[in-house]
């Protein structure tokens, strides 16, 4: 198969998450675990610094956790200008404590009312479009 | 094994004037030289006998390109502190670890944009290195990234909006005495606040930094060197850079804590190796990309708690001649301008010298903290002869 995103490659940061965004275009939530001491690494890494190991299991998840932080950005931002229709829109940090509270982003979708830090979402896979730069997302949603 | 403690000083100021972002009529190269020349002058040097360079984040004047124009004998030393605001004071503890081990005598440190030869700000500070997650979900500038740790300090911490407000009002209150100041002419009384713009819940405009075309110099000599010269010195007492374990580029999942500026490290050891604590400290130059963010290295320094955040942070306390803790006293990032904060550092050294426009009467302990919640900073602390 061949990957959006990789077509579409943007550069940046630690680099380690390109099976991140894979399990994405194939539907699946998946985060990073060392294959020999456990522990979660995230965002990715080439090495777990805890015990040296540079072999990572990733493990399908459910997309599910809570609200850790939000904000609502009510101006087109220079690289993200894809969004503009779309302002005033919310981007969610969602910890995941299958995952030892890793804290992945994603766009809220649905009703915003009353948002705040620790209210549970659960997360959908959406495809890879303009607006996320054609990567795969999650967006989150309130569960009510 | 030795310590920066005072082994060198500041002893030369220049600035151009802040221009609106985008209408330099001249690049950032000429814009630097006209700085670098003015701190010479000012410090009674030679621009020839400069023979070190450092800067921080994205800077492209270097020292290659501005030698020419300087006549410069030879470079000797030059480095880039890593990576954005962050590097500010850090930047002088590499100009003083190059004097103390005799790899440079007189080192420039600086900092110059012209938006009008190049692209925004938070676009060119970003050196393409903006970690997907964040594009793909919306998130580009520093001031959404931020925008997350302040809900955190306001929402879970409990820091009250009130404290974001006395921080900018200190800031624009300081910008009316200061000629400089592109902010000089805003009264920012409660209403011009509570109605400014929203830009990343929960900032609105009033709570972000300024962006402008300018440049800013400093030159670092010995102590000894420093005796001699035009100007009273101001010592670089300490200047610590790092991040904490938990820390770094992480994409929002710093651990050990997240909503303030992570310098917490940071400034233990500056006050370990400078022999003082927040208590001792006159006068503070806060690196403001957002007030949150300073407010967070204010807590992170010791100045306030998250319990005392809302009752310490008043207009009252943050401001020059007599508050607790007059900060940013050139208007700072908020109100004077901003080339990426070099402005404070010549602030912090103006009021060790006693000519700073919002002074601070007999002010001998002068902090600048760096870019708050930067992936690396730095914080620093400067001294007048008798805090040696």
């Amino acid at each position: 198969m061949e990957y959006s995103f990789e077509a579409h490659k943007i550069i940046g940061g630690i680099g380690a998450d390109d099976e991140y965004w894979r399990s994405l275009e194939n539907n699946e939530f998946r985060l990073p675990q060392c294959a020999k001491c456990g522990k979660w690494t995230w965002p990715a890494h080439f090495r777990c610094g805890d015990c040296g190991s540079w072999d990572f299991n990733w493990v399908k998840l459910e997309p599910e956790g809570n609200i850790f932080s939000w904000t609502r950005s009510w101006y087109a931002f220079d690289r993200v200008r894809e969004r503009t229709e779309d302002i005033p829109y919310i981007t969610v940090l969602t910890e995941i404590p299958e995952a030892d509270n890793a804290r992945i982003l994603g766009v809220l979708k649905g009703d915003d009312t009353g948002i705040q830090i620790g209210l549970p979402v659960r997360g959908s896979i959406e495809p890879p479009s303009e607006k996320t730069k054609f990567y795969p997302s999650i967006t989150w949603e309130i569960i009510r | 094994m030795t310590d920066i403690r005072g082994k060198t000083a500041i002893v030369g100021v220049g600035q151009t004037p802040y221009f609106k972002r985008g209408t330099s009529e001249h690049p950032a190269l000429k814009l630097c030289l006209e700085a670098i020349v003015e701190a010479s002058e000012d410090a009674g040097l030679d621009p020839k006998d400069i023979d070190g360079f450092v800067s921080y984040a994205s800077e492209n004047s270097d020292a290659q390109k501005l030698m020419a124009g300087l006549g410069t004998r030879e470079v000797r030393f030059a480095s880039l502190t890593w990576i954005h605001g962050g590097g500010i004071p850090g930047a002088l503890s590499i100009a003083a670890a190059a004097i103390m081990t005799g790899q440079a005598e007189v080192v420039a440190v600086y900092r110059s944009m012209a938006e009008s030869f190049g692209q925004r700000l938070r676009v060119d500070v970003a050196q393409n290195d903006t970690a997907a997650q964040y594009l793909v979900n919306g998130i580009e500038s520093p001031t959404q990234i931020l925008a997350l740790r302040a809900q955190r300090l306001m929402q879970h911490h409990g820091v009250p909006r009130s404290a974001l407000r006395a921080v900018s009002q200190a800031s624009y209150y300081h910008a009316r005495n200061n000629a400089r100041a592109v902010g000089r002419q805003i009264e920012l009384d409660d209403e011009t606040y509570d109605n400014s713009r929203m830009i990343a819940d929960p900032y609105r405009l009033f709570d972000c930094s300024r962006e402008n075309d300018g440049a800013c110099a400093v030159l670092v000599v010995s102590a000894e060197r420093a005796k001699h010269l035009r100007q009273k010195p101001a010592y670089i007492l300490a200047a610590p850079m790092g991040t904490p374990g938990g820390g770094g580029a992480l994409e929002e999942n710093w651990r050990p804590y997240y909503a303030t500026a992570g310098q917490v490290e940071l400034a233990n050891r500056m006050w370990a190796s400078s022999g003082y604590g927040p208590k001792d400290v006159d006068v503070a130059q806060i690196y403001m990309n957002n007030n949150s963010m300073g407010i967070g290295a204010m807590i992170d320094h010791g100045f306030c708690t998250f319990e005392n955040a809302g009752e310490f942070l008043t207009l009252e306390n943050l401001t020059a001649p007599s508050g607790k803790l007059p900060i940013n006293t050139s208007g700072g990032d908020l109100a004077e301008g901003f080339i990426h904060g070099m402005g404070l550092l010549a602030e912090a050294t103006r009021q060790i010298r006693g000519d700073s426009t919002n002074q601070v009467p007999g002010a001998k302990l002068s902090l600048m903290t760096g870019g708050p919640g930067d992936t690396m900073s730095s914080t620093g602390l400067l001294g007048a002869e008798e805090t040696l």
